[in-house]
């Protein structure tokens, strides 16, 4: 495309947003709410993805045992299991000792919360802590002390922990994509009907278009421009919106680093990532919404 | 050069606008196309513009046949092609702009554009009215700036639809004076008209069509109706 017709389509559909701007005005807002929702979802996603591998990368298998063993078969388990040839180092982590690690990572307040659980009422498990020699083989050293004839109630490792992360986040994420996509519909629509208008507007251009022999893309462009300009337009409030709530959200969570668990993605990368979403989020409603018009308004 | 072989039109309430016409138009030709209201005149304008297919039959613009064109080499074909109405069709933008457009949208370079515009603005007679709007000009003038509109791309035909319409006498015999004067630059014209004085005077080929179907073609011909 020559560069005075790409000049000229951006004029027109700068025209074509100014002539109709409450319209416009309304369908960045709605594009704006649905991309704010997105964001934040997206924020999520991003997140639990970025946890996921750096679980993955400090694999360690945790096998809980069964709280009827004796001292005496604890021991005879951690011997058999560190006589596995797949196993690099093998320890227990008695029961005591869970109960200690979950009140130091609670600070102050642990100490309080965790009360009265000492003893009998101790609710963790003993746990005997398998490192792989390869980390490759982490699932199949998993499979196999699960397969181990008795003593052991289960087995986790970093694999199992983000499953179960993703499952839990799965219910959450399909009400949020169905509710985001009525919105991204309901966007497109506001977005057609204001290409409508214009449409309905310049009928005698695009007539005289026709008449003389515009090219039919010379001829669309510009709205669909002018949808792609309302996307974008409308996904900047919400891009700034939600890595300004993501920045407030990791100063405030600072103090809890020493969670594995709540290790978030750093601003940098997440910023890239959930504002390039957003923005082609945006332009790709815009231009859902231009195609609707262009092709139930748009006579060629 | 424009051929119409066996061509039928029928709407799709089901009115036969053109039933079978056969017609052969030469480069270089001034074509009245008269008859009754309601004849199918403007349907056989049409058919040359593409703006309608034929039902049945073959229309061909320079040995092309218009309904095999695929949609998208359409504009090509209306390049070859301009058109002028009744009722003008100008832009609420100043003469100059209604005939740039065109060039505009044809992705004509920049700087070729005001060049030709002031040239074919001249060519009708409009180099002191080439800023003025549609609303300040008066109908013939307004008819001079959409015939540059339509000759501004030097297509090979010039097709209009009653062009002198909503003329007054004078108007309309300026109108067709710069028509003859474009069909002596080489531009092949075709021309559905009512007015019986200009094709009785400036005596050209004559096709009438009644009822969808042409029942008279003489070089030189009368208008031959009352109205
Ligand atoms: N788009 C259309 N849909 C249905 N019928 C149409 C359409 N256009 C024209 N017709 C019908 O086709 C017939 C021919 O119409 P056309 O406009 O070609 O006549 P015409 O010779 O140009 O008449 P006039 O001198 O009044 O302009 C008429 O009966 C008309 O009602
Ligand atoms: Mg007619």
């Amino acid at each position: 495309m020559k560069i005075d017709t790409m000049i000229r389509h951006f004029r027109e559909a700068y025209r074509g947003v100014r002539r109709n701007a409450w319209m416009s005005f309304a369908a960045i807002s709605a594009v704006a709410v649905t991309l704010f929702i997105f964001g934040i979802f997206l924020v999520f996603a991003f997140n639990i993805r970025y946890m996921t591998h750096e679980l993955d990368k400090q694999v360690a298998i945790r096998a809980s045992l069964v709280p009827q063993l004796t001292p005496q078969q604890q021991d005879e388990l951690l011997k058999n299991i560190k006589a596995l040839p797949k196993v690099k180092e093998a320890k227990l982590v008695p029961k005591e000792q869970g109960l200690k690690i979950m009140k130091e990572a609670w600070g102050e307040d642990g100490e309080e919360f965790f009360a009265g659980l000492e003893g009998d009422k101790n609710p963790f498990p003993d746990v005997i802590e398998v490192q792989p020699k390869d980390p490759q083989q982490t699932e199949e050293l998993a499979k196999e002390l699960d397969n181990f004839p008795n003593g052991i109630e289960r087995v986790d490792y970093g694999e199992a922990v983000t499953d179960r992360l993703l499952n839990f986040s799965g219910w959450v994420r399909n009400v949020v994509l169905i509710f985001g996509l009525g919105l991204a519909t309901l966007a497109a629509f506001l977005i057609s009907n204001t290409i409508k208008l214009t449409i309905i507007a310049r009928r005698q251009e695009i007539e005289i278009m026709r008449l003389v022999g515009a090219s039919n893309w010379f001829i669309r462009w510009p709205f669909f421009i002018e949808g792609a300009f309302i996307g974008v337009v409308g996904a900047i409030v919400p891009t700034t919106l939600v890595l300004v709530l993501y920045q407030a959200a990791l100063t405030s969570l600072g103090a809890g680093e020493q969670y594995a668990i709540l290790k978030l993605m750093p601003m940098l990368s997440l910023g890239i990532n959930v504002s390039l979403s957003i923005f082609a989020l945006g332009a790709a409603i815009g231009m859902l919404g231009s195609m609707i018009s262009v092709r139930r308004f748009l006579k060629i | 050069m424009i051929e119409m072989h066996d061509v039928w039109k029928v709407y799709d309430n089901g009115v036969e606008a053109l039933r079978g016409i056969n017609v052969k138009i030469d480069r270089g030709e001034f074509v009245y196309i008269v008859g009754p209201s309601g004849a199918g005149k403007s349907t056989f304008i049409k058919l040359m513009y593409r703006e309608e297919k034929p039902t049945h039959g073959v229309v061909l613009i320079n040995g092309v046949n218009v309904k095999r064109v695929r949609d998208w080499k359409i504009p090509h074909v209306r390049r070859k092609i301009g058109v002028v109405f009744q009722d003008f069709k100008l832009l609420n933008m100043t003469a100059y702009d209604n005939v740039a457009f065109a060039l505009e949208a044809i992705e004509t370079p920049r700087r070729k554009i005001r060049p030709r515009v002031e040239e074919v603005l001249e060519l009708v007679g409009l180099s002191d009215r080439m800023f003025a709007y549609p609303s300040q000009l008066s109908g013939g003038e307004q008819q001079r700036v959409a015939i540059a509109r339509a000759i501004v791309n030097n297509p090979s035909f010039l097709i209009a639809d009653e062009p002198t319409g909503n003329l007054d006498p004078e108007n309309s015999w300026d109108i067709m004076y710069l028509l003859e004067e474009i069909n002596k630059r080489g531009t092949t014209i075709v021309m559905a008209t009512h007015n019986k004085e200009i094709v009785n005077t400036l005596r050209q080929r004559v096709i009438a069509i009644e009822q969808g179907i042409i029942v008279r073609d003489e070089e030189g011909g009368e208008y031959g109706y009352e109205d």
